[in-house]
Order: C-alpha cells, then sequence, then structure tokens
C-alpha cells in the first residue's frame, strides 16, 4: 500500500535549530557560524577578532572538532568562554550539538557567540545550528578553483573571509576570479580579505561585526 | 559522510508516520534528492542500508528521484536545465537574472507499507 508523506529531511535538525534561534535571541547573542576548510585559518580569526574587540564586545566560542582539544586550549587562554564539541567522526555540527552544550554557556552575557564548525567544505553548510549567519572561510593557498567546486557553502555564506592573502605573491591564486565566481554564485556575499598571520584586513572585517551586533 | 545523518532522518520520518498510521513495516521509501542539495545518491543508499536494520524498515529499499537544477531566464523567457550542480548563468542566452527552480530538493514522499 502506498502512502504519501511529503517531508523535509533535515526537518528535525532545522526544529532545534530554531529552538536555538528563539534562545539565542531572547538572550540578546549574535550567533555566527564559521565554516571552512581544515587549515584556513578559523581558529586564527576567532583569536584575532577576539583580540580586536577586547573591551568592546563580550564573545564566546564552540568549537567543532572531530577530535582533541588544541582550539578550545587556544581562545581559552585569551580568558574567553570557550566549549568544545568531539563529533567523534561526523563531518559537521548540527542544531542538536549545539543544543547540548548550550547549558555551559552563560549567553545572557554574550554579544557574540562563535560557532567554529568541523573544518570542511561540503556537509557543514547544510545544517542550520540556529546561527544569524553562516561565514566561510577560505584561505587563497587552497586555490581559486572552490566556488565553483563546492558551490553551496558559498550560496549558503553571508560573508566570506578570504585569509592568508600575505602569501598571494606566493600563489598562482587569482583573488579577482574567487570574488568574481563567488559573486555569481552569491550576489549578496559580503566579502572581506584579511591576513591573520599579519593582521591585514582584520580591522575592516570586525567593524562590520560591530555593526550587525549593536 | 553526513548522508549517515540524512539517512537517519529520513528513516526516523518513514518509520514515526508508519507508526503513528499503525502500519507494520515498510517496502519502500521514495525521496528526492536535488543536484544541489549536496547528497551523493550512492552514499546515502549506502548509509541507509546500515542504519535500517533492527528497525521495521530493515528490509525497505530506499528509491531515489535525482533532480537537476533547472530554472527559468528572465532574459530570455526560456526554461533550462542543466548537468551541474549549480547554475551561475543561462545555458542559453548567457544573462544573469534566472531563477531556479529546482535542483535542492530533500524530501521524502512516498512509501509502500503494509
Amino acid at each position: 500500500m502506498k502512502v504519501k508523506v511529503v517531508s523535509h529531511i533535515l526537518e528535525a535538525n532545522d526544529r532545534i535549530a530554531t529552538e536555538n534561534r528563539k534562545l539565542f535571541n531572547e538572550s540578546g547573542v549574535y550567533v555566527i557560524n564559521l565554516m571552512s576548510a581544515p587549515g584556513a585559518g578559523k581558529t586564527s580569526l576567532i583569536e584575532k577578532t577576539i583580540q580586536e574587540l577586547s573591551g568592546k564586545l563580550k564573545i564566546g566560542v564552540i568549537e567543532g572538532d572531530i577530535a582533541g582539544s588544541d582550539d578550545a586550549r587556544r581562545i581559552a587562554n585569551l580568558r574567553i568562554p570557550v566549549v568544545q564539541i568531539n563529533t567523534g567522526g561526523a563531518c559537521h555540527l548540527d542544531a542538536n550539538m549545539i543544543s547540548e552544550v548550550l547549558d555551559d554557556l552563560i549567553l545572557n552575557e554574550l554579544d557574540i557567540l562563535i560557532i567554529e564548525n568541523v573544518g570542511n567544505l561540503v556537509c557543514p553548510a547544510e545544517f542550520k545550528v540556529g546561527e544569524n549567519m553562516k561565514v566561510m572561510l577560505l584561505s587563497i593557498a587552497e586555490g581559486d578553483d572552490k566556488p565553483l567546486k563546492y558551490p553551496l557553502m558559498f550560496q549558503e555564506s553571508s560573508a566570506l573571509v578570504l585569509n592568508k592573502i600575505d602569501l598571494l605573491p606566493y600563489t598562482n591564486a587569482s583573488i579577482e576570479k574567487i570574488k568574481k565566481n563567488s559573486l555569481s554564485l552569491n550576489p549578496k556575499l559580503k566579502i572581506f580579505e584579511v591576513s591573520c598571520r599579519t593582521g591585514e584586513g582584520i580591522g575592516k572585517w570586525v567593524k562590520w561585526l560591530q555593526s550587525l551586533v549593536k | 559522510m553526513h548522508e549517515v545523518s540524512i539517512a537517519q532522518s529520513l528513516l526516523q520520518i518513514a518509520v514515526d508516520s508508519c507508526k503513528k498510521e499503525g502500519y507494520k513495516g515498510i517496502e519502500i521509501i521514495k525521496v528526492k534528492v536535488g543536484k544541489a542539495s549536496g547528497i551523493m545518491p550512492d552514499a546515502l543508499s549506502f548509509a541507509f542500508d546500515a542504519v535500517k536494520i533492527g528497525t521495521i524498515a530493515e528490509k525497505a529499499t530506499l528509491t531515489i528521484d535525482e533532480i537537476p537544477v533547472s530554472g527559468f531566464c528572465e532574459g530570455c523567457k526560456s526554461s533550462f536545465t542543466v548537468e551541474e550542480a549549480y547554475v551561475l548563468s543561462c545555458p542559453l542566452c548567457g544573462n544573469i537574472s534566472i531563477r531556479v527552480e529546482t535542483g535542492h530538493e530533500l524530501h521524502v514522499y512516498e512509501m509502500d507499507v503494509f
């Protein structure tokens, strides 16, 4: 016997994401879901952002990794509330994983919560966690072909941060090509060029963040 | 391997609606998967066969309808369908004023139950 069911497969995840979002809104915290490939510099960008916003905005961080707690230690060194999630193999964070650790943070005391997703250019784009916006980080060294190879990530993000621009002279990557293809996929994408190593461009990025929160 | 999470979710949807209606088991679950959804049909089938064990869908087969990316161009007023997982401009006239209509699907739409 045939039965009609029309149900979105990610409905369960989206429902929990909506609950998380409600809690974030009630607590007055702006939530960023930060995504990139492994090694693009997510933790470095968070460190730089924390340093720039020190004394201006209160930041909390959730670190998502398959294993280990090195990243959480780096953030804790900056005296910032941080929770580490180890997915134990899963290639992305989902809404339920976030929901389970929210008790470990005092949301009312935060202005911004940055969720560092598992390093991966594919799966994190599909799972909402309750964020206000998704931000994608792409390092120049990964090559300028990435927007067209991983389109979903670029389409889902509100901002694209291009990191390691200090390496531009040593690569064949064309920053113009990255920008052109990213904007074709997502005309509303806000693009920032930074180097977390030299600090170049971080000011602009942080200023934009501040404008969103206040 | 996020196909495992997807397989678990779709199994949950199927099992829940089957139990709610009082059926004993599931023979076929039909899903639509858009090419732009980022899901690999082969990996989804593989994951489904692993997660269905021990449930009322244990003997169920998963039928996946892959939906291509298609849309409508405001420039040449034509409908188009592409092979790729994304579309940047109208494949017929090159205009970028396009409306993508299909390709992001990810849902269960029918089951055969007993």
